[in-house]
């Protein structure tokens, strides 16, 4: 067992490395000089020399690289061009914003999705599980972006029931989660964000309970004279663990997919700081994000596979 | 089972039983359950509309969709001929949308028929050489997995700097690795099976093998996989262009139309949310017919 | 004992009374703007952001030695004495100007400002060699130290600054380079990231609150030196929101009461929720710098072509009239602005021009943005613009990028772009150096200067050097007429727009008054409850 654990986590560290190379190589796909933002002006050619060397451009690439993981072993992921602080410091503050979305959509995403899939799958093939079905294959086909600004229009602009941007009357310093002058800054943005988690989870709890409820042990207790509503509790139990692994790793893709909810709620949080790296061409800080998140992700796979093995020994994946 | 009348007790229940029963080849059997299957065609419809249109866009649209008028600026539906109103430049939006539907179904499609070509060769090499080839090339397609998707879209894409040939190479890059995966869980599960030990063991030529026996069986869960990313790769899509990692204005495009004309939101709100709700159309569409043909050709995924 | 609590309870009441009546006559409210600009500006001194940087943190925290009147509305900006009381040219020397300093001003921080100052700031900005140089500071101010040499102290309020060459324009130059405060740099060590987050100042507001990317908070200085600038505001709170969209959502909803630049479209939604619409004409120009080293914008018929073939009218039309039509680089209201050539509306003269010139089609091929400070409804307008030349005989192609590619494309000049023949960059020109000297002195072909497209002309580099040592303003004022007509007449650059710098703001928002800058004053607005 503590085999198997070690060896996947030992298995987790060529990814990361993997991982690393590609985001390092993002910077030489671009196109023009990674330097072009740093510079004033009307640098002269010694100009661009020094400054050349000062951020280490002048050394092969396969040394950069080097220097580079060596930087981020120590934490250090150098500084953003565009605002001058430490990109680690930007990175964990954004990402800090976007784990509140995430930390609120999952659960969210789960009631709902599991509520849903599970009374589908109690009753294939009658109209509820087509309406449930049906909900999340719009859940998943819907541009979330788009329902976020349908949202938006809807509740802050026409009605003013809700916030339309932002994270709070004082940004993300002063947020008190339990108090509704913060919290309801998150209900839109959250909403938007399980729109797609909850259409997934939905499917797959209902194929879940759908194939549980197939197995033979569910005749053996009916035939031990359980009443139905017994039997579900079985049923439901059983399908949990598949349901858990997935909701595990809709958490991961939160993080990193949340750009696009992001940008339309101008929500301070990794996926809007990924946007802003872009447009200013801020490479450090576009690295960086795009490291954390993966690196956060992996992370994420690791435990859920760990924790899937422990639930159920039989699902060991090598 | 509908096809047994019980009420005729003259014919045997072999007889009664024919048409469901009937000896079928595979896709035969295909057919027979999609032309059942009346959600599924309906859908189907709906997409060959979509893509009939996008191809045939010049004829039945009824403006150039290039065609700027200051005076005709964010009309509401049905406005002088304009069945679905005008966007912020006085273009027609009906023609922009038919139009649209090339890059956006282009987008859609062309990384999904990429990425199945050179993942599934990958998988199927992988799968049927095993060993350390299999896990080298497994591995790489790992540390791609590391990445959520949209974040991997966005930063190719927002690396190279956008526009419409970056923004495909960057979705046909995030969706190799799921049809590696898929087509070598395939290969895998096919390889082990008795009759290709049979095969080879007559001296049929590896190349043979895998013609006959391995692709055959491993089409299935691909194009089933790939029908279902389509619409995965049409919201991608529309996403990198309306963060204007796409294709460039003037472009007709459905994700940079939702972004242009998110501005004038307040002035013909329907007219603005066009563009959504043709994305949504199309994807589920997709969607849709891709699970309907999962469940015709019985691929467990 | 229910006595007792009735006294109690009269004194508050008449302790609340009180303070609801004095607090209608104090200072009220929490002014919150959300502006166009990506991200804060910087702390450090001369911000970044484009002009928003100045116009909202630089020009609050710090002042400068010389300072834009903006308390004007009806009148063009002119520069008043800032932190420099007075300045001449040195009669003997026209590459020596002379600033006598403020008495009595004080830094946040509550050192006294004196000559020393002045000399460090300058080193901080410009001398590479000394322990205090800023490289990011220095890529800022660079725009506005062109002629900059070097600066003495005089005695302890007088400055001395020497030019390269005589520079008559040098006092408008210096009101964007603003100074900050020595003594907290040196308690920070010079540590400019720490400087950001203290930053000191002479200015009228008080750096209060900082979240990175979010907002940036400032509070009145109750002790500075000009005592009818001191804020009216409780607190002033700058948030950065560059989707046009979300700003009208942010106003409309309440969370903001000030945004800059609503979207043309939103105006009437805006106005019927009661905001307040403000605009007013100023020195800005949108427009296409040519290149005239390579393409068809080297015969002066094809740009004089181009010029003949815009619809301004239509332009104005797209941005629901929220613009003036241009013919030069400054609006009708600057004194220097003369009798340019109208280039009115005239597809068939611009027709008949390009075929003397031989150019048809006209292949041509513009470098534009997708957004930036300034750049108004970049698609929208380049797009439109594309379909007006096309129907006189152009064939345009937009090359779209975003903002910092273009700015670098500007930087880099046209031999690192030859095949570009026009991009589209808008500026502030409330300054006669950077409404005309910028653009067409041979000196400054990029990546020197502005002079992106290398433009030369004998005649007016003589004019330029005429401008620039005039230190009569009445003759130098004939002379800027003269250069602003001559280049409406070679038509170095197609004209299109004016901005006119709208905003929104909140009913509950009082007492701003519009300047026709790029700057404006925030100090008088009060929000009432």
């Amino acid at each position: 067992m503590i085999f198997y654990i070690l060896r996947r986590i030992l298995y987790a560290i060529p990814i990361a490395l993997g991982v690393s190379v590609v985001c390092f190589s993002l910077v030489y796909i671009a196109p023009g000089d990674p330097l072009q933002t740093v510079m004033p002006p009307d640098a002269t050619a010694e100009t661009i020399e020094i400054v050349k060397h000062a951020y280490g451009f002048d050394k092969p690439i396969p040394i950069q690289y080097v220097i580079w993981l060596g930087h981020l072993l120590t934490g250090d992921l150098g500084m953003s061009i565009a605002t001058r602080r430490p990109v680690i410091l930007e990175v964990t503050d954004a990402l800090a914003n976007t784990s509140l979305l995430a930390l609120f959509a999952v659960p969210l995403s789960f009631i709902i999705g599991y509520t849903m899939g599970a009374v589908a799958g109690c009753f294939p093939g009658r109209w509820l599980d087509r309406l449930v079905t049906g909900t999340a294959v719009v859940g998943v086909s819907l541009p979330n972006y788009w329902l976020g600004i349908v949202l938006v229009v809807f509740f802050a602009v026409e009605y003013s029931l809700l916030p339309a941007t932002g994270m709070g009357p004082s940004g993300s310093t002063n947020f008190h989660i339990f108090e509704w002058s913060s919290a309801r800054y998150l209900v839109l943005p959250v909403f938007t964000l399980a729109m797609i988690p909850i259409g997934i989870l939905a499917r797959t709890t209902r194929a879940a309970v759908a194939e549980v409820r197939n197995q033979d042990f569910v005749q053996t207790l009916r035939a031990k004279g359980l009443s139905e509503f017994a039997v579900i509790r079985h049923v439901l139990k059983n399908s949990l663990p598949q349901v858990m692994a997935v909701m595990g790793l809709q958490f991961g893709y939160l993080l990193g997919g949340s750009i696009l909810v992001e940008t339309v709620f101008t929500w301070p949080g990794s996926g809007f700081l990924l946007s802003k790296a872009i447009i200013n061409r801020d490479v450090p800080v576009l690295q960086g994000t795009i490291l954390t998140l993966s690196l956060v992700f992996v992370a994420t796979n690791l435990v859920v596979d760990l924790l899937q093995s422990l639930v159920d020994p039989r699902i060991r994946r090598a | 089972m509908s096809d047994i009348a019980l009420d005729k007790p003259a014919e045997t229940f072999d007889e009664q039983a024919a048409p469901a029963t009937q000896v079928r080849s595979y896709w035969q059997s295909v057919f027979y359950r999609l032309r059942h299957d009346p959600v599924t065609l309906f859908f189907a419809a709906i997409v060959l509309l979509v893509v009939l249109a996008a191809i045939f866009a010049p004829l039945i649209a009824p403006f150039d969709p290039y065609k700027e008028s200051i005076i005709a600026r964010l009309k509401p539906f049905g406005w002088k001929d304009h069945w679905l109103g005008t966007d912020e430049l006085g273009r027609d939006m009906l023609s922009r949308l038919i139009y649209g539907g090339r890059v956006s179904l282009l987008m859609g499609v062309v990384p999904v028929l990429i990425a199945s070509l050179v993942g599934g060769m990958l998988g199927v090499v992988g799968g049927f050489a095993g060993g350390r080839l299999n896990t080298a090339i497994m591995r790489t397609m790992d540390v791609f997995y590391a990445f959520p998707s949209v974040l991997l879209a966005v930063a190719i894409a927002g690396a190279m700097g956008g526009g419409i040939g970056n923004g495909m190479m960057a979705l046909t890059l995030v969706f190799i690795p799921p049809m590696c995966r898929v087509a070598e869980t395939a290969t895998t599960q096919i390889r082990s099976l008795d009759y290709i030990e049979a095969a080879r063991a007559t001296g049929a030529g590896t190349f043979k093998v895998i013609r006959y026996h391995v692709l055959g069986n491993v089409l299935g869960p691909v194009f089933v996989y790939a029908s279902s990313l389509v619409s995965v790769s049409i919201l991608l899509a529309s996403g990198l262009s309306f963060l204007g990692l796409g294709v460039r204005p003037p472009t007709p495009d459905w994700g940079l139309m939702l972004s242009t004309l998110r501005q004038s939101i307040y002035v013909v709100p329907f007219v603005c949310a066009a563009p959504g709700a043709v994305i949504f159309v199309t994807s589920i569409s997709f969607n849709l017919v891709s699970d309907g043909l999962r469940a015709a050709m019985d691929v467990r995924m | 004992m229910s006595g007792k609590l009735f006294r109690l309870l009269s004194i508050a009441a008449w302790v609340a009374a009180m303070l609801c009546l004095t607090g209608g006559a104090r200072a009220s409210g929490v002014l919150t703007v959300a502006m166009t600009a990506g991200d804060i500006p910087v702390t450090t001194g001369t911000p970044d952001q484009g002009a928003e940087g100045l116009r909202f943190v630089g020009y609050n925290l710090y002042d400068a030695l010389t300072l834009w009147n903006l308390q004007l509305g009806d009148k063009p900006t002119d520069i008043k004495p800032g932190l420099a009381t007075s300045w001449h040219i040195d009669p003997n020397d026209h590459k020596r100007w002379i600033f006598e300093l403020r008495h009595g001003v004080k830094w946040h921080d509550g050192c006294d400002f004196t000559a020393d100052d002045v000399l460090w700031n300058m080193k901080y900005s410009a001398d590479d060699k000394a322990p205090e140089f800023n490289p990011a500071q220095f890529a800022q101010a660079r725009a506005y130290l062109g002629t900059y040499q070097s600066v003495e102290k005089v005695d302890d309020y007088t400055v001395a600054i020497n030019t390269k060459v005589p520079d008559s324009l040098l006092p408008y130059e210096f009101a964007q380079v603003v100074m900050i405060s020595p003594c907290r740099a040196k308690e920070v060590k010079y540590d400019w990231t720490q400087y950001a987050l203290h930053p000191s100042g002479t200015g009228p507001y008080k750096f209060d609150k900082f979240v990175a990317h979010q907002r940036l908070e400032l509070v009145p200085n109750t002790d500075y030196w000009d005592k009818n600038r001191v804020p009216k505001q409780d607190r002033l709170v700058l948030i950065p929101m560059p989707e046009a969209s979300t700003r009208t959502a942010a106003l409309l909803s309440g969370e903001v009461n000030w945004i800059e630049a609503p979207s043309p479209d939103a105006i009437d939604r805006l106005k019927s929720a009661g905001m307040q619409i403000v605009t007013r004409i100023y020195p800005h120009n949108w427009s296409y710098q040519l290149n005239f080293i390579k393409g068809p914008f080297t015969d002066k018929r094809v740009r004089q072509a181009a010029n003949y073939a815009l619809n301004r009218g239509e332009v104005k039309e797209l941005l629901n009239g929220l613009a003036l039509e241009e013919y030069g680089t400054v609006p009708p209201t600057l004194p220097y602005y003369g009798h340019p050539i109208e280039y009115k509306y005239d597809p068939d003269k611009a027709k008949a021009l390009l075929k003397e010139a031989g150019c048809m089609p006209c292949k041509v091929t513009f470098a534009i943005s997708t957004s930036g400070s300034g750049q108004m409804q970049p698609l929208p307008m380049n797009e439109l613009v594309k379909s007006q030349m096309d129907a006189v005989g152009f064939e345009v192609t937009l090359d779209t990028m975003d903002w910092n590619a273009l700015l670098q494309v500007t930087r880099e000049g046209v031999d690192a772009h030859p095949e570009i023949n026009g991009i589209n960059v808008s500026r502030g020109s409330q300054d006669p150096f950077n409404a005309l000297i910028r653009h067409v002195w041979t000196p400054l072909w990029a990546p020197k200067g502005a002079n992106w497209g290398h433009y030369s002309n004998p005649e007016v580099d003589r004019l330029v050097v005429d401008i620039l040592s005039e230190f009569d303003s009445e003759k130098r004022l004939d002379l800027l007429t003269k250069l602003h007509e001559k280049m409406n007449e070679e038509a170095v650059m197609i004209f299109v727009v004016h901005d006119v710098n709208p905003r929104a703001l909140a009913p509950s928002v009082h007492g701003f008054v519009q300047a026709q800058n790029w700057y404006q004053d925030l100090t008088p607005v009060s929000v009432s409850p």
